[in-house]
């Protein structure tokens, strides 16, 4: 073997099967110490790793199972591993074997052969295994014990009525009390991943069996404290005091090297604050989560994206968190994109007066970077900073004309987008600066920077001496341009004709779009609007001033901040692909399991306020069209009301209440332990919650990462107070 | 929470090693092979890829979490609702590992050991996508790295004193091979022996900054780490103290260390794990300024550039601010995508030591990254160093990186002047051999 070390790459060369065969037969007769059996197999395997087919050896493979050598005997169950599952009708002659390597000496094998069979779903192995199983999940050995956890969770994906019955799901509560703490993890982790399928029974912590898991955690590997923190989500605390001290017990854990384990110990901490009365606690965790959040920032590039969109989830909802850390956000030259956007998108959200100055002195570094996503977004934020921070506001007009005066064509036309957006937050403020964005009417060829332009011209046509000609200009090219902005052309000429509506130009002009809206142009839109200005400006001029003309409502930056509800239940999966996405799991992902804020007397007012009810939803029978980078949730969002209509058969319904009684919650109120929605809001005094029906709708436009962060109108009444409740 | 399984693609994106997708169908890791294929085709520029790459197909959608290793790619497919987080400090974990193994990783190492490979991805990841064992102080009693087999193939007996920790695990009815995981300790191995004990600290610190163009500092940090090297017998139950202690704020510990007693005591209490491991990451904060917290940057740069058409100069002048001898600074400059060639000259001035000369120091451009590159091998204190020169870009208003990029190392030298006090050895009596040194090193942004 010695002679072979670094010729194993040979094997490497595509292998053929009739030879593999002989070899294997040759070996049978003269063998010493199982050399050549040794090196075919090895072939064999390697050939697997590359993909090629070598299933029709698998006779031939299974009669070395019985060699008393483990590295054969492994190389064997690899084989099965990969071909076992699609020889159904040749797999009975491998049983006996895996029989007796069940009750093997050695804890390795008995391991390999419980953990190997699990692997192939074929009912006589499934069956065979099951006997099995139950002694394993007994072994005195701990890697045993510690195998069958997980093997359990494999049964019950095979059959879960079956192995309920069987009695399995009982058998791993009961090892969650086992003394060897990685027995207790993978116990942990089976039966949370027997609970996050939807026919799977219910899995819940009581107080008593989440602070036994507590105890185990300091003895775990880090992948096994990771299930046991995340399986405390499953907890739902009763008193606040049952919250504070168990958030107490976990937050030590902010202090571990594994960048998972620290994402997860501050996803618990973010649930467990929905429960907690204690104000000046809820500070304290808050200062804590900031510093290990930074210290992810110290970790590779790929670490650091995970948690930068987590981090910019725990900003929205606890403002309080890295308040003061905008400094740690800042881009240098060498970071990759992905990054740089990000923290871009922090740094926004972390500005306030008091640093409103460093922002931006930041923001016009990268606004002269070379990457030209990049400079885009970081002018794009300079406008947001203006519109967010009123004080900061004089600083940024400044930095935009200064970047429109290098006439770099992209750099222009970024800044008279959000230029547009100024003028609506602070009008009559700064309409001075209209004759210098004038100037590079010939640099905009976007039609969203185009738009903005014509919007400027029209609303402030009276202010701009030499409008007519302008628009005159632009609405050459008007049945070429894109609909959007063709309705931008179409309202600013009507609102011209209401300023200067003697001109001859105007009249002109109007006369000339309109026509061309109503006769040259094949979209409905445009042809219903420019019908509809006609008449109006035909029969009565002035109201149409008013309408036009009306006053627009102000515009500020808080609404694209998340619903707090939808915020609270992403919160929930920090640390997960929805939390990248800033989307809910089970909008996009199969199989995924949603999560929701349970009530209890413990969660705070301010929480329940915004609860968000979970229904299992239904997913929609064909596949979901995704555009874009990241996922995109389905057109319909789950409705709780719809969806509770025709989830789970009543039958199924019964059964997974009823496991969950006898399994690990004790309590007996049906209602509260259901799993549709409406079970988690009866006996709420606070009454109907409004925003269950549809917790998504805002959260498309208020937020989507990088590309919708237009400031928009503020929808409904103030959010002045939210700021506030924020912090409980 | 499950990682479905670890592809790793050789430089050309090929799959060199994949774990069993069994419960998968066969193009599952195929289709995520494709996706980052494309995602890192289509990428304008190395390192512009999403590290998280979402995937769709008609039965399930995914993703992809990828990083770089040796020139290939490694990557975990995960479906539902990950922590990708868990993703990459798996491959974290696995890499590391790997390395434990075969010292370099890289693909003739991995096409060489496949089946080892292979063993130890069966062993750190279950085919449901639970990471398992990924202590490499417990593989080693599973999976043999091939110096132990060629070692234990060498020995007459298997038993010779030499390997004494090693059992025979390799083969077969050897009972105790699952020794490792009866011991009450995670992270070590029972039963641990060696004719010579010692233990090794590395404080390792590194700040990280970035310097305004007016000269200030805007932000500058320093990260420690304390890594470590253990060849101890037995159980040794260590207590490390320092004489400083508060210098480290917002310490993250190996699972090691007794968290409730750092708190309590400021002492780091553990039983460390065979070899090499990393006890401790911290950062440090300078006391005195609670307002403030940047940390001193050692050194200065005086940039004056001159941007003309279709290239510049520039004049950049480098001062030493420490009593230490840093070593091998290197300053990087990018020049823009259309810079064509640079021409330099190095001088230095105002040193007390005669010595200094051109000889300490060279430039270089590189015409595939557009970089010019300036080192300073030894950089003494109370000296300048001064590179001048000029560029040529084929656009006529040429857009350089306005950032220069910094590195360098100064041996014997930490930024928190963190002290060792004392380590303690209880539950074991002999003696042991202890070592600490430092090192710093540095990665500045100065703007221009």
């Amino acid at each position: 073997m010695s002679t072979q070390q670094g010729q194993d790459a040979k094997f490497f060369q595509r292998g053929k099967i009739e030879e593999f065969r002989a070899e294997l037969q040759a070996a049978e007769a003269k063998d010493k110490k199982f050399q050549k059996r040794k090196t075919v197999l090895k072939k064999i395997v390697a050939n697997i790793t590359m993909g090629n087919d070598m299933s029709p050896l698998f006779h031939d493979v299974i009669q070395c199972i019985g060699t008393p050598l483990l590295e054969i005997k492994k190389m064997v169950y690899l084989f099965l591993v990969s071909y076992g599952r699609s020889k159904p009708d040749q797999i009975h002659l491998v049983i006996p074997s895996f029989l007796q390597d069940c009750n093997d000496r050695n804890p390795l094998i008995r391991a390999l052969a419980i953990r190997t069979m699990s692997y192939i779903p074929i009912p006589v192995v499934t069956e065979a295994l099951t006997d099995q199983l139950r002694h394993c999940l007994k072994d005195r050995d701990p890697y045993v014990r510690k195998t069958a956890a997980i093997c359990v969770a494999k049964v019950y994906t095979a059959d879960p009525r079956k192995a309920e019955r069987k009695g399995f799901v009982e058998l791993l509560r009961d090892m969650l009390i086992d003394e060897n703490a990685t027995v207790v993890s993978n116990a942990v982790a089976a039966l949370s991943e027997i609970g996050d399928r939807q026919d799977g029974v219910i899995f819940k912590l009581n107080l008593t069996i989440a602070n036994k898991l507590l105890s185990a955690l300091g003895e775990s590997s880090e992948w096994g404290q990771i299930y046991i923190l995340d399986s405390l989500l499953r907890y739902v605390p009763e008193q606040h005091a049952d919250a504070e001290m168990m958030a107490e017990r976990v937050i030590v854990q902010l202090q571990h090297a594994n960048s998972a384990v620290v994402l997860t110990t501050i996803k618990v901490l973010l649930y467990l604050m929905n429960y907690m009365g204690d104000r000046r606690l809820i500070d304290y965790i808050c200062r804590k989560m900031g510093p290990p959040l930074v210290t992810l920032l110290s970790s590779g590039p790929e670490v650091q994206y995970v948690a930068l969109r987590n981090i910019l989830l725990i900003i929205q909802r606890r403002p309080t968190v890295l308040k003061n850390d905008v400094k740690a956000f800042f881009c240098k030259y060498n970071d990759p994109i992905y990054v740089k956007l990000a923290k871009l998108e922090i740094m926004y959200r972390l500005a306030r007066e008091e640093n409103a100055r460093e922002v931006l002195a930041e923001l016009e570094e990268y606004a002269s970077e070379v990457d030209v996503d990049f400079v885009r977004k970081a002018v794009r934020s300079i406008g947001r900073l203006a519109i967010k921070v009123e004080p900061a506001a004089d600083k940024c007009i400044e930095s935009l004309l200064k970047l429109i005066e290098t006439k770099v064509t992209y750099v222009v036309q970024e800044a008279v987008i959000v230029t547009k957006d100024i003028f609506r937050r602070y009008p009559g403020k700064y309409e001075g600066i209209i004759p210098k964005i004038c100037e590079n009417l010939d640099a905009l060829d976007e039609p969203e920077a185009k738009a903005a332009m014509v919007w400027i011209l029209g609303q402030f046509a009276d202010k701009i001496d030499n409008v007519e000609e302008l628009l005159d200009d632009l609405v050459y090219s008007f049945l070429d341009e894109p609909a959007e902005v063709q309705l931008a052309h179409l309202t600013a000429v009507v609102k011209l004709f209401i300023y200067k509506s003697q001109s001859e130009v105007t009249k002109a002009l109007v006369h000339k779009v309109l026509k061309w809206a109503t006769e040259d142009i094949d979209n409905p839109d445009l042809r219903d609007r420019g019908f509809m200005y006609w008449r109006m400006l035909a029969m009565n001029p002035a109201v149409a001033a008013e309408i036009v003309l009306a006053e627009k409502p102000a515009i500020t930056t808080d609404s694209d901040r998340m619903d707090r509800g939808a915020l609270d239940q992403l919160l929930l999966h920090t640390g997960t692909l929805g939390s990248i996405y800033h989307k809910n799991p089970e909008t996009f992902i199969r199989n995924a399991a949603g999560r929701a804020l349970i009530d209890s007397p413990a969660l705070n007012a301010n929480s329940r306020a915004v609860l968000v009810s979970l229904a299992r939803p239904q997913l929609p029978p064909i596949a979901i069209s995704v555009s874009g980078p990241g996922p995109v949730e389905p057109t319909r969002p789950p409705q709780p009301s719809e969806a509770a209509n025709n989830v789970p058969l009543p039958t199924i319904m019964e059964s997974s209440r009823s496991d969950e009684r006898d399994l690990l919650d004790v309590e007996g109120d049906d209602g509260a332990g259901g799993d549709s929605g409406e079970g988690y809001l009866e006996g709420d005094d606070d009454g109907p919650v409004t925003k269950a029906a549809d917790p998504y709708a805002s959260l498309g436009g208020a937020f989507g990462g990088y590309v919708t962060d237009v400031p928009q109108p503020v929808a409904g009444g103030s959010r002045g107070g939210d700021l506030d409740d924020l912090l409980l | 929470m499950a990682i479905d399984g670890l592809i790793i693609l050789d430089p050309t994106g090929r799959p060199i090693i994949q774990s069993s997708y069994t419960t998968y169908p066969a193009a599952y890791p195929l289709l995520h092979i494709e996706a980052l294929n494309n995602a890192l085709a289509k990428a304008p520029r190395e390192g512009s890829v999403d590290p998280v790459i979402y995937v769709e197909e008609l039965s399930c959608s995914s993703a992809c979490c990828h990083v770089e290793v040796g020139g290939m790619r490694f990557l975990a497919t995960i479906s539902g609702d990950v922590d990708p987080l868990i993703a990459f400090a798996f491959l974290d974990a696995f890499t590391e590992i790997l390395q434990d193994y075969f010292g370099v990783v890289s693909v003739a190492t991995l096409k060489d050991n496949f089946d080892i490979v292979y063993q130890l991805l069966e062993e750190t990841l279950d085919s449901s996508g639970h990471p398992l064992t990924t202590s490499p102080n417990l593989l080693s009693d599973i999976v043999l790295s091939p110096s132990l087999i060629s070692k234990l193939l060498a020995s007459v007996s298997p038993a010779t004193p030499g390997v004494p920790s090693v059992r025979q695990g390799g083969s077969f009815g050897s009972n105790g091979a699952s020794g490792a995981f009866t011991s009450p300790i995670p992270w070590r191995k029972a039963g641990v022996r060696h004719n010579h004990n010692e233990i090794l600290f590395d404080v390792v610190e590194e700040m990280r900054g970035i310097v305004g163009k007016n000269g200030t500092t805007l932000v500058s940090n320093v990260f420690g780490k304390i890594e470590s090297n253990s060849k101890l017998s037995g159980t040794p139950d260590l207590t490390l103290t320092f004489t400083n202690p508060n210098v480290m704020t917002d310490c993250a510990f190996h699972p090691c260390v007794r968290l409730q007693k750092w708190t309590r005591d400021n002492a780091l209490s553990f039983v460390p794990p065979e070899g090499r491991f990393i006890l401790a990451d911290y950062q440090y904060r300078p006391p005195q300024s609670a307002v403030v917290s940047n940390v001193p940057i050692p050194l200065s740069l005086k940039a004056n550039m001159d941007m003309g058409e279709f290239g510049g100069t520039f004049a950049l002048t480098l001062t030493s601010r420490l009593i230490k001898v840093m070593e091998n600074l290197e300053l990087k400059f990018y020049l823009g995508e259309d810079a064509t060639s640079a021409q330099c000259t190095l001088s230095s001035a105002g040193s007390s030591v005669g010595s200094v000369g051109s000889a300490d120091g060279s430039w270089s451009f590189n015409s595939r990254t557009k970089t010019l590159q300036w080192e300073i091998l030894n950089m003494r204190s109370s000296g300048s160093w001064i590179l001048r020169g000029s560029w040529t870009s084929k656009i006529k208003a040429p857009r350089p990186a306005h950032a220069f990029q910094i590195r360098f190392e100064i041996p014997s030298y930490s930024f928190s002047s963190l002290k060792v006090d004392q380590l303690r050895l209880s539950s074991e009596t002999y003696k042991m051999y202890k070592g600490v040194r430092m090192r710093s090193k540095g990665s500045i942004e100065w703007r221009w």
